[in-house]
């Protein structure tokens, strides 16, 4: 008896171990590529064609961030996606914050229906509605003489009416986190003469301040990382740091054709821009992670 | 005098009221440019000075689309390529993830950081970067590429395809995994929902591990992994890599003509995404019929 239970002690630990291993060499595959953005951004241009040099550079060199700080034109595309992100974020979160209170708090005639067309609009492939819309935003442009495609205003429309990025899923956050909170409250405070505006805005959203962060976070992110719809509405309205990164060869090349310089485009320089435009997110998120993670988990799409 | 509301109407009001803005917004940023984009489908748009001019076309765009044109076929047979064994390897990689933090005790917050950081920064131009430094970075590595390993060989002998596929599924391993970390968390917080009593009971039976694994955890965690094969789904289409999506861009760019192609393009596309994940209700749906009852 005695030897048996050693026995499944040392098979568990062996287990264990395993287990460890497994984990850190999945890691090692999550994090490979951003070692590489990160080791290819400081490789002078001879260590980047060296096949001796693989992940260590011979030697330090700031001059790919310089260059990709130059053509990424860091300050304004910085303080553009930032402004740009936040308030499609701010739109988003209210908007994702008032429709996860109704569908917490009220049992309306249809709620189930709209549930489901909520869940519906996350399977849609955003590309099967942007033909419809693009024509939308044009043919009120000309309408109301005033110009539409080129600027923020549909984008911001739509994530104030909740056709943001993933709004089913902030929505959903919401949702789940007002159904954590006891309906008695709401019960007492409308019994002391408050209206179910005054309810959401001094029970639901003073309750969930960190819900409001973590979904304005997503938003935020997501937004940022968003390239399509922005694309097709936003086009070069505003220079945002992804799309220029999207744009980075071409830039590059004309940026030195016009200095006349002999520079030559190489995975440095594109690593190093992909390194900059990534940067503040990852500073995000190493400030938050943890409430980053909680936030999918209060999704409770798994459940029930 | 007002009449008094009942409970029923003030509730219908205020859930509405609430309601308003998410439902005007689907109504107009969502239902109507779907049912726009089906009959779309059907004609020629051409932007003039005075707005667009929509004719009827028929089935024509159907029949370039899927006879005439050269590109569009191809495109939609990649993205399956791509879509069908990525969102298998991303389920199936994020249970094994998953499955495994569960049963460890210490770092697994630690981990679970590492798995989410791609969600925060995965987005279409960084991805397109990273492929394009791997595919240039293979090239530098002539020679020790996946197609050289034996076992690569040996399937290579019964069926290129399936070679090629696990092939790329290989190459593309860091890109594939990127597309795990909220998959992870949803599966964790699945496994978690599971009551520790039922592990227990089967221990009493004298089950294994692998039994529990299988009779146990599989089919409680059944819907999750339905919830987050369609989660992939939608994942997969967002980004570059699907090459439908660069082809409806191409479209939508082309001012003269395009757009109605390009409803079309999206609309097959549409419906191809929709069946798939059908397959995936098929797969991981309830199965009535085989519960046996006693």
């Amino acid at each position: 008896m005695k030897k048996h239970l050693t026995k499944k002690k040392v098979s568990e630990k062996t287990m264990r171990i395993l287990f460890y291993l497994l984990l850190i060499c999945v890691s090692f595959v999550f994090l490979e590529p951003i070692f590489r953005i990160i080791s290819k951004t400081f490789m002078t241009p001879e260590d980047v064609i060296d096949p001796g040099v693989n992940w260590v550079p011979r030697k330090l060199s700031l001059n790919n961030l310089k260059v990709a700080i130059k053509v990424l034109n860091l300050k304004t595309t910085l303080v553009n996606s930032i402004l740009f992100s936040g308030a499609l974020a701010v739109g988003e979160t209210i908007c994702a914050a008032i429709t996860g209170f109704a569908l917490s708090r009220y049992e309306f005639a249809g709620k189930k229906f709209w549930y489901v067309m909520i869940l519906l609009c996350f399977i849609v492939p955003t590309t099967v509605l942007m033909v419809p819309r693009l024509m939308m935003f044009v043919t009120v442009q000309e309408a109301v003489k005033y110009t539409l495609i080129g600027t923020p205003i549909p984008q911001l429309l739509m994530s104030i009416f909740g056709q943001g990025v993933n709004s089913t899923i902030l929505i959903l956050i919401f949702q789940n986190f007002f159904n954590l909170i006891p309906k008695s409250l709401d019960e007492a405070a409308m019994i002391d003469g408050a209206g179910p505006f005054r309810v959401f805005v001094h029970i639901g959203l003073r309750l969930s301040l960190t819900t409001v962060l973590v979904v304005f976070l997503f938003a935020f992110v997501w937004n940022w990382n968003e390239t399509y719809v922005t694309g097709t509405l936003l086009r070069s309205g505003l220079q945002l740091l992804p799309s220029k990164l999207a744009l980075f060869d071409s830039e590059f090349e004309s940026a030195v054709s016009s200095t006349g310089s002999a520079f030559k485009l190489n995975e440095a320089y594109k690593m190093a821009a992909t390194f900059i435009s990534i940067a503040p997110l990852l500073l995000l998120y190493s400030f938050v992670q943890k409430k980053f993670i909680e936030g999918i988990e209060n999704t409770g799409i798994t459940g029930e | 005098m007002k009449k008094m509301k009942t409970w029923k109407q003030r509730q219908n009001r205020s859930g509405y009221a609430f309601m308003m803005p998410w439902i005007i917004g689907f109504a107009v940023f969502t239902a109507f440019p779907f049912a726009a984009t089906i009959f779309l489908s059907f004609t020629n748009v051409s932007s003039t000075i005075l707005g667009y001019e929509i004719s009827w076309a028929g089935l024509s765009n159907y029949i370039t689309a899927f006879f005439k044109n050269v590109e569009f076929l191809p495109a939609l047979g990649g993205y399956l390529r791509m879509a069908v064994p990525y969102t298998f390897v991303i389920v199936v990689v994020s249970f094994i993830i998953a499955y495994v933090l569960e049963h460890i005790g210490k770092l697994r917050g630690f981990f679970r950081t590492i798995y989410f950081l791609p969600v925060i920064i995965m987005s279409g131009p960084v991805m397109k970067k990273l492929l394009d430094t791997k595919v240039s970075d293979m090239q530098l590595l002539a020679g020790h590429t996946y197609s050289d390993i034996f076992i690569i060989q040996m399937i290579a002998s019964y069926s290129r395809a399936a070679a090629g596929l696990i092939t790329d599924v290989f190459q593309q391993l860091s890109t594939i995994l990127w597309f795990t970390g909220i998959p992870i968390v949803l599966f964790i917080n699945g496994l978690q929902k599971i009551n520790p009593s039922l592990y227990e009971a089967a221990k009493m039976d004298s089950a294994n591990g692998w039994q529990i694994l299988w009779k146990i955890t599989l089919p409680i965690v059944r819907p999750t992994a339905l919830i987050i094969t369609v989660f992939t789904i939608v994942q997969l289409g967002m980004f570059d890599i699907n090459p439908v999506y660069s082809l409806i861009v191409t479209y939508m760019g082309n001012t003269s003509g395009g757009l109605g192609f390009a409803a079309t393009y999206a609309w097959v596309y549409t419906l191809v995404v929709l069946l798939l994940m059908g397959v995936a209700f098929l797969i991981f749906g309830e199965r009535k019929s085989k519960v046996k009852h006693y």
